[in-house]
């Protein structure tokens, strides 16, 4: 076997082993041997106390903690590509900010309790439509530059915090928990139908990406040297670009803000496996899973009984990961100059 | 930018683009390449307005590498390589790919990572991916700049025997004597115009230089191997 080929397996067991232990552990705990006779049961209609801790509350939390993982994370790896950029993430184009925007509008306006759906259906409209203003903004002469394009999604991404801001002040103290809450990211309360939804969407917007995988390897090396062998820039971006916004979308409006996945993952495969998008996005979608997972896992766990959002974690990783990565840049602008340094 | 360029270029050309810096050779690039849209006036190949041709049909009649300092490239240089056939549905190749590498010298570094390499064999490497991409038309911005002597005459020898196979190469070149010795086209532009198109030896004469480039400049056949020389006199024109 190769050696991206023993990667694979590595990340697909750390998959496997994520997903044992996400259905076994918790309040209550499920031996490993009775994981499998338990989700029978539950899918032939037996409802004892794990059948329905497993069926009815772990299995969609994992399967919706997977996808999520798994799209965030090609969505960033598509980005770093299209923006050169390896501090790229979804959050750079606009979508996250513009979707929580759009959920804390709906939950301020009250109708959420009678109709759950408005706050999803809410967040994915003006997520999507966060995104196609910042690319509004930075296209000129249909001509979209990736710098104008970073800081046009840096300008709406302050605008959207501060609007959010302004509606935390003014709400009731109730409403404004329940914003702070759905603000954080979480996994709990995933149905069955989120992850009916959130699969559907994940999946096809993955494999289309997918399909992008070419595009992505030139577009990653710079966009005139892409052009100069054939790529069409203009529809390459966008169709990306859009992709993105829809998968982070649909995410985003059930799980709320989960950061740092996608800048995370893609970054650490990219060193394990290569540049190669051919692996690196089914790389990245198994890496993500697997890293939503268990921040889940340490979200559940921490302080039981008490449950975490999972964006603190993720977001306690990625500073941290952040933090690193811009040391290491620094380090590899500065490294011939360092000998300088020493002799004064 | 640019203002009344009007240009014929022929297959077996090779045409060193020269001119000071600003004159407008990397946007005369860029639009001959489909990159940048000119705001008036047509590129035509053949019958075709190039830039309503769709981007892979263009990248199989027209190779454009800009200048760019590949430093930071994690391919390897196959996978750099097999990138120059995208526009290629997938089973095209003239040449197979390895037979190319070892063609350019590259055959040992084929799974090294670009940005390993030295900056000759990387432009190597981006030449390769040029040939692999089996264009007519290859464009070139400053292909020999920040490269030593040596890859600075393998590049321009590589170039001319792509001419001689029938291909039309355009480069844009600050080195105005290697443009004379290996490039006999030569297109000189200077704020923003065409100064002169056609022979590079009558192109390139002493008064035109002069009056381009805004220093002394006089002609001469080096006695060593008869090419045309350039010397230059900065002192005496200073005071």
């Amino acid at each position: 076997m190769t050696r991206d080929g023993w990667w694979f397996l590595a990340l697909s067991l750390l998959f496997v082993a994520a997903c044992l232990l996400e259905l076994s552990l918790g309040p209550m705990r499920i031996p490993f041997a009775q994981i499998p006779g338990g989700i029978w049961r539950y899918l032939h209609g037996g409802r004892g106390i794990n059948d329905v801790v497993l069926g009815d509350i772990r299995l969609p939390r994992l399967i919706v903690a997977a996808l999520v993982g798994a799209g965030l994370a090609v969505t960033g790896t598509a980005l770093q590509a299209i923006f050169r950029n390896p501090l790229a993430d979804p959050a750079v184009i606009g979508v996250s900010s513009g979707g929580a925007l759009g959920a804390v509008v709906a939950m301020g306006w009250s109708v959420t309790s009678r109709l759950p759906w408005v706050t999803p259906l809410a967040a994915f409209v003006s997520g999507i439509a966060a995104v196609e203003l910042t690319y509004r903004l930075a296209t000129r002469n249909r001509q979209t530059s990736v710098y104008s394009l970073l800081l046009a999604g840096v300008a709406i991404n302050a605008f959207c915090s501060a609007l959010i801001s302004l509606i935390l002040t003014l709400s009731p103290l109730q409403t404004m928990q329940q914003m702070l809450f759905w603000l954080m990211g979480g996994l709990d309360g995933s149905t069955w139908l989120h992850g009916w939804v959130i699969g559907a969407v994940v999946m096809l917007c993955s494999l289309l990406i997918g399909a992008y995988r070419k595009e992505l390897d030139l577009l990653s090396i710079g966009e005139e040297q892409a052009h100069g062998v054939g790529v069409h820039l203009q529809r390459s971006k966008r169709a990306v670009l859009l992709l993105s916004a829809l998968l982070v979308g649909v995410c985003v409006s059930y799980t709320g803000v989960i950061g740092f996945v996608g800048l995370m993952v893609p970054h650490v495969l990219r060193m394990l496996i290569g540049p190669s998008h051919r692996k690196l996005l089914p790389a990245s979608a198994l890496g993500g899973a697997t890293l939503l997972l268990c921040a889940d896992l340490v979200a559940r766990m921490a302080f039981l009984p008490i449950e975490l959002n999972v964006g603190i974690v993720t977001s306690a990783l990625g500073a941290p990961f952040f933090l690193y990565l811009l040391n290491r840049q620094q380090g590899s602008h500065s490294g011939g100059r360092r000998g300088s340094h020493e002799r004064t | 930018m640019l203002a009344d360029v009007h240009l014929q270029m022929r297959v077996g050309q090779m045409v060193a683009v020269v001119g000071p810096n600003g004159a407008g050779k990397s946007t005369l690039l860029k639009i001959l390449a489909g990159l940048w849209r000119p705001t008036s006036g047509r590129v035509w190949i053949g019958e075709r307005d190039i830039h309503r041709m769709p981007a892979k049909e263009r990248a199989r009649q027209i190779a454009y590498i800009p200048q760019q300092w590949l430093d930071s490239i994690p391919f390897t240089v196959t996978e750099f390589v097999r990138m120059g056939g995208y526009a290629h549905n997938a089973s095209r190749q003239s040449v197979p790919l390895s037979e190319l590498l070892t063609q350019l010298g590259l055959g040992e570094y084929a799974d090294q990572p670009l940005m390993r390499l030295s900056g000759g064999e990387r432009q190597r490497a981006i030449l390769a991916r040029c040939l692999y991409q089996g264009s007519e038309v290859v464009l070139l911005d400053e292909p020999i700049a920040n490269l030593d002597l040596f890859y600075q005459l393998e590049v321009l020898v590589t170039l001319q025997e792509l001419a001689k196979r029938g291909a039309l190469v355009v480069i844009a070149i600050h080195h105005l004597e290697l443009a004379m010795q290996y490039c006999p086209t030569c297109l000189l532009l200077h704020e923003h115009r065409v100064r002169g198109f056609g022979a590079t030896a009558d192109v390139m004469n002493e008064t035109v230089l002069q009056e381009v480039f805004r220093i002394p400049v006089k002609r001469y056949q080096d006695p060593f191997n008869q090419t045309l020389r350039l010397s230059y006199e900065w002192e005496e024109y200073r005071t």
